[in-house]
């Protein structure tokens, strides 16, 4: 089991766009993968689940995956939060 | 202008698109089509089938927006296939039929509670996805119906509509020479109406709340900046009115006005290289605008919209009225048509594409096409009866080898033969071309010149094969943006190799309209640039001021 923790950058909140591209990634591995924050709990290989979370702005997200491809799994959520990030911060500039 | 019938009203709402219009309002009619009689009383299938519908329509839609607002409204229509095959969504209407429900009870149930989720978070910008669900339902119910949905206004002439809420799916297809403006009883300054209101550059405001249909008919002011809409106005506050817009629109109309003095001017570079500017579309009404726009024709024809629009195979009859009206709408100025390019990424239920795990190196486009011979001379067929009312040149998309292109060839034939045979008119000796997108054509381009009299490079998924890159995804933005040489060394070594042979190149993807680079494909000697409508100007702006 392994876990990563990010915090939510886009001023829009993990909303639509990015939840969608998180489902699909989420889906390419075969580990489970579910994702806390505050006290609400989401599948991250479902869009609607992931919405759900009304995760705005500043929410922590904490990703806990479990199986073979765990940690690829976690190292690819790392990469695309870090991504996201600097995307929110090119906008911002 | 006070019109007895309609005492002076000033409205506030939220302006969720600049602008400012001036004109009659218009109600919109949401008739309700009649529930079509079906045999089918499986619920399931029925389910099933509208599922599949959706999904077409919405793939319709994601290409219609993409080549005619923008790539990230686009995303909304992805964004709502996503939610269609999400398992939570599809379960539990699963659950709803075996509880007894017909499939429109279970699509009114579950995306009604879904909404309500929705709605019920703090934040603003996930409430207002409350919408998108509704659309999808509206969707859903339509496919259900097997009918047309609800239009514009029958009466003639430019108006501003009014609506309780537009739906994204009915922005994007809205008719911008007909409508001046929108005004909606509710929806949010983040509802996916306003992000489209200001793709689209129509002044828009919402919430307003509800309006008393009395209102149809009546002339009013809208003012979306400042988010007022006058009804009835006095003749003073409309002349005032009038004049302010005329001033904000004198400043942009100068810029207007000296595009369209190039607009028919051939684009010749300073040292007299003449490039011709050509236009990317889909359909017939895009071509028209491509015409109005100066375009010297069309560069890229996408077939696949009437595909997508279907719930199944088009017949050669369809087709062809298709390409026709597409061919007319250019006025004898060259279109070339592109064949099917499609592969299992895409939804076309129908075709019964199996599952690829890498469907952009899959099974698609011409691969597709000569493993289903039928299906492609039914379209050969359709573009050759079609070429008759225009100049037409047919291009073949994801070539790698010379094999490829005499396959393609021997079919053209065969169906030149049949037609010949059934006395069925076509024009004898149409252009033959590919897409050079793919690193084995460009490398091979020397050999596939001999074969072909043109080549059109698309260069979105040329710089994606050459770099190994997915083009979609954000982490590789950067690299894509920075690494184009490869991809134009190649342009070049295709371009040496087609005019060795007395044929010409053209570029239709993104590139075309990259005017950093318009000087470098000018000493490439590049003979024609694609782009879509909105650039076509532009380019040809930059064009006669090359080197």
């Amino acid at each position: 089991m392994k876990e990563f923790t990010c915090t939510v950058a886009d001023p829009c909140g993990l909303h639509a766009r990015p939840a969608g591209r998180l489902a699909a990634l989420a889906k390419q591995f075969s580990s489970s993968i579910t994702v806390r924050t505050g006290s609400k709990e989401a599948d991250a290989k479902r869009l609607l689940s992931l919405m759900g979370l009304g995760a705005s702005e500043g929410a922590e997200l904490h990703f806990k995956a479990e199986g073979a491809d765990e940690d690829a799994a976690i190292e690819a959520l790392q990469a695309f939060f870090s991504s996201e990030q600097a995307e929110t911060e090119r906008h911002d500039g | 202008m006070t019109d007895e019938r309609f005492p002076c009203r000033s409205i506030q709402g939220v302006g969720v698109s600049g602008g400012r219009a001036a004109g009659i309002l218009r109600f919109y009619n949401a008739t309700p089509a009649e529930p079509l009689q079906t045999a089918e009383t499986d619920q399931k299938k029925r389910l099933e089938r509208a599922l599949n519908g959706t999904l077409s329509a919405l793939e319709a839609l994601r290409l219609h927006a993409e080549a005619e607002i923008s790539a990230e409204t686009a995303e909304i229509f992805e964004i709502h296939a996503m939610i269609l095959c999400d398992e939570e969504f599809t379960d539990a209407l699963r659950e709803r039929l075996e509880h007894g429900d017909t499939a429109e009870e279970a699509v009114h149930t579950v995306t009604e509670s879904l909404a309500a989720r929705f709605r019920a978070m703090s934040d603003p910008y996930l409430s207002a996805r409350a919408a998108d669900l509704l659309d999808l339902r509206g969707q859903l119910l339509e496919q259900l119906r097997g009918g047309a949905r609800s239009s514009l206004p029958e009466e003639q002439g430019s108006f501003i509509l009014v609506a309780k809420d537009l739906t994204p799916s009915q922005t994007v297809l809205l008719d911008r020479s007909r409508i001046l403006g929108f005004v909606t009883f509710e929806g949010t300054a983040n509802s996916h109406t306003a992000i489209l209101a200001r793709a689209m550059g129509i002044p828009a405001l919402v919430s307003v709340g509800e309006l008393p249909a009395s209102f149809n008919g009546a002339y009013a002011l809208l003012d979306a900046t400042q988010g007022s809409l006058v009804v009835s106005p006095d003749a003073e506050t409309a002349r005032c009115f009038r004049k302010q817009s005329a001033a904000e629109a004198a400043l942009s109309e100068k810029h207007e006005q000296y595009l369209r003095t190039i607009m028919n001017k051939p684009a010749v570079t300073r040292s007299g290289h003449r490039m011709l500017i050509y236009a990317n579309v889909g359909d017939a009404k895009e071509a028209a605008a491509a015409y109005r726009n100066g375009a010297d024709g069309i560069g890229l024809l996408r077939t696949e919209l009437l595909y997508l629009s279907m719930q199944r195979e088009p017949t050669e009859e369809e087709l062809y009225k298709a390409y026709r009206s597409t061919i007319e709408a250019m006025e004898g100025k060259r279109i070339v048509i592109r064949t099917l390019d499609v592969g299992a990424d895409k939804q076309i239920p129908y075709l019964d594409l199996p599952r690829e795990e890498n469907p952009a190196l899959g099974l698609r486009a011409v691969r597709l096409c000569l493993a289903r011979e039928a299906l492609f001379k039914r379209q050969l067929r359709a573009i050759l009866r079609a070429s008759v009312h225009g100049t037409v040149s047919v291009m073949v998309p994801m070539v790698v080898s010379v094999e490829e292109v005499r396959d393609c060839r021997r079919l053209l034939s065969e169906c030149m033969e049949e037609l010949s045979r059934a006395s069925i008119p076509f024009s004898p000796k149409p252009e033959f071309g590919i897409m050079v997108e793919t690193p084995a054509a460009a490398v091979m381009s020397r050999e596939l010149a001999r074969e072909v009299d043109f080549f059109s490079v698309g260069t979105n998924d040329l710089l994606q094969y050459t770099l190994a890159a997915d083009r979609q995804s954000p982490q590789l933005e950067e690299l894509c943006r920075r690494n184009r040489e490869p991809v134009l060394r190649l342009i070049r070594a295709a371009a040496e190799a087609i005019h060795q042979c007395g044929g010409w190149i053209g570029i239709c993807g993104e590139l075309a309209a990259d005017l950093t680079l318009t000087q470098r494909f000018a000493e490439m000697q590049i003979d024609e640039l694609s782009v879509s409508v909105p650039y076509l100007l532009g380019v040809r702006e930059r064009v006669i001021d090359c080197k």
